[in-house]
């Protein structure tokens, strides 16, 4: 064989592994069902109550129970997250390529001061009128982010002390089967493909059934 | 997890963060503060300074072209939209934000710049340049129209891959190879129909018509179908950066990208054709004589 053969064999073997290794896993648990981060803990349902837009109380844990649900901590002044991330969640559930479960995308916001109910509403509408948002106070909020496993959201200040605007937050979306099992987590930078094939695999649970 | 950008007042690194060599991928909110990339500047400047001095070279040796001034138009023209097309805020938005953008400029380049480029360049330069770098013989090869169509629509679909342009836009230099290469294919495309050398040109006004239809109209319909019908956004810096519009989602930007790649071309291809066709009637009808490729020199025979 001619040394440059050799070299065109050893090209095309070193694309085939490339391209083999790109097609796995999107960043997702290895041996996973889910491209996502699978959350292994088996923690359930967070249990909190806030408000929704509407002004009606909201008891997470009752209004959502049996339902696939996907629970994010951000607010509306976030320059990148938030948006990007409700973005390809509104992006994922409007496919056709694979069925999806029913599924509740509820956001609370970490912002109560300048999220105020109708903000919250005219933000989420832009990207879905069936988003929930929820808020609450400092405490309520606090507690919540507690209650999901999340790191709690704090001010940015700048070098002299004074607030940005800036909030910064849990970038990760919780998914939550029909089961009311933690499962997955999406870390910023999910993609909609990811998000639709998870909330298909998340879809496939029923109370009781064994994780994927 | 911090989030977000700077303050509004821009420290000296933010200052410093805004000048990067070539547009790339960033992952900022968009703004509409100014970025400096002196790559563009350098690069379009190495373009116009050594044309506009061989011009005036020329000139100066008493041989002056009757055309050149509108030659100088055409460079200069070209030049200009390439500007356009790479520093900011396009060449941000394509390379950042939006694949319409992205495709806006791949059309603007490839359909409008290169062919100004070609048309501004003197016959008497473009001979000095190929000898210079030795490209007689690959330019005869590369400038027939199956092998230029073909070459474009490669690099039209290589250049549009996911893959490719999530691999490459992130980085300055990667992103600056992908904006040349599309310069490149452009000049590639319209070799056959304005090349400077006059042998390089297709002879036959329908062949020209038929070529220009189908390298740069029919052609492009397919990988456009793609981006348009797609139930997903298929390029991730796209789908993934901040939002610059409202209720533009990613998919909404990705299928208009797919129409601008499927009749983006459009508005040049036609009024192109509609020139050549009135150029042939006037040929047919005993008008100005079409320019047609010399008849090649007879080989020195060798005696053994």
């Amino acid at each position: 064989m001619s040394l440059r053969r050799r070299i065109l064999g050893a090209a095309a073997a070193a694309a085939v592994m490339t391209l083999a290794a790109c097609g796995g896993s999107a960043g997702g648990t290895r041996g996973s069902a889910f491209q996502g981060v699978e959350l292994s803990d088996g923690a359930a349902r967070p249990s909190f109550t806030l408000t929704d837009t509407s002004g009606r109380p909201y008891d997470f844990a009752a209004e959502t129970a049996g339902t696939t649900t996907l629970l994010f901590f951000g607010y509306t002044s976030c320059p990148d997250i938030c948006p990007v991330h409700l973005a390809t969640i509104a992006t994922a559930l409007e496919t056709q390529e694979v069925a999806l479960p029913d599924v509740e995308v509820v956001m609370v916001t970490v912002d109560p001061e300048r999220d105020t109910p109708e903000v919250l509403r005219r933000y989420l509408d832009r990207f879905d009128p069936s988003f929930v948002g929820l808020y609450g106070t400092e405490e309520e909020v606090a507690a919540a982010q507690r209650a999901a496993g999340v790191t709690e959201a704090v001010d940015e200040v700048d070098e002299e002390g004074e607030p940005t605007g800036i909030v910064g937050h849990a970038a990760q979306v919780v998914g939550i089967g029909a089961d009311d099992v933690q499962h997955v987590a999406w870390p910023f930078g999910t993609r909609s493909s990811v998000y639709a094939h998870d909330l298909a695999v998340l879809g496939q649970l029923v109370p009781g059934a064994a994780a994927p | 997890m911090v989030v977000g950008p700077g303050p509004p007042a821009a420290t000296g690194r933010e200052r410093l963060t805004r000048v990067n060599w070539w547009c790339t991928a960033i992952r900022e909110p968009w703004s509409w503060t100014w970025r400096a990339y002196p790559g563009v500047w350098i690069v379009l400047l190495s373009l116009l300074v050594p044309y506009v001095v061989a011009v005036r070279r020329r000139a100066a040796t008493g041989r002056p072209d009757p055309k050149q001034r509108r030659k100088t138009i055409q460079f200069v023209s070209g030049i200009a939209l390439l500007w356009l097309s790479l520093d900011w805020p396009v060449g941000l938005l394509g390379t950042s934000y939006l694949a319409s953008v992205h495709m806006l400029m791949f059309m603007v380049i490839t359909q409008v710049a290169a062919p100004l480029l070609l048309l501004g360049t003197p016959e008497w330069m473009a001979r000095r340049i190929t000898a210079k770098l030795r490209l007689n013989r690959a330019l005869r090869k590369i400038a027939r129209p199956v092998p230029a169509g073909i070459l474009y629509n490669i690099v039209l679909i290589g250049t549009q891959t996911p893959l490719v342009v999530d691999a490459l836009r992130p980085n300055p230099v990667g992103s600056m190879l992908l904006d040349l290469v599309w310069l490149l294919g452009g000049m590639v495309l319209w070799l056959p129909l304005v090349s400077p050398l006059p042998e390089l040109r297709m002879a036959s006004y329908p062949g020209r018509m038929v070529y220009l239809f189908l390298a740069a109209a029919a052609l492009p319909l397919v990988p456009g179908g793609f981006l348009t019908f797609s139930s997903y956004p298929l390029y991730s810096i796209y789908e993934l950066a901040p939002r610059v519009f409202d209720g533009l989602s990613a998919l909404d930007d990705q299928q208009l990208a797919g129409a601008v790649m499927k009749v983006g071309s459009l508005p040049v291809v036609w009024p192109v054709i509609f020139v050549l066709f009135v150029q042939w009637a006037n040929a047919e009808r005993g008008g100005p004589p079409p320019r047609v490729r010399p008849p090649r020199p007879p080989r020195p025979v060798t005696q053994p």
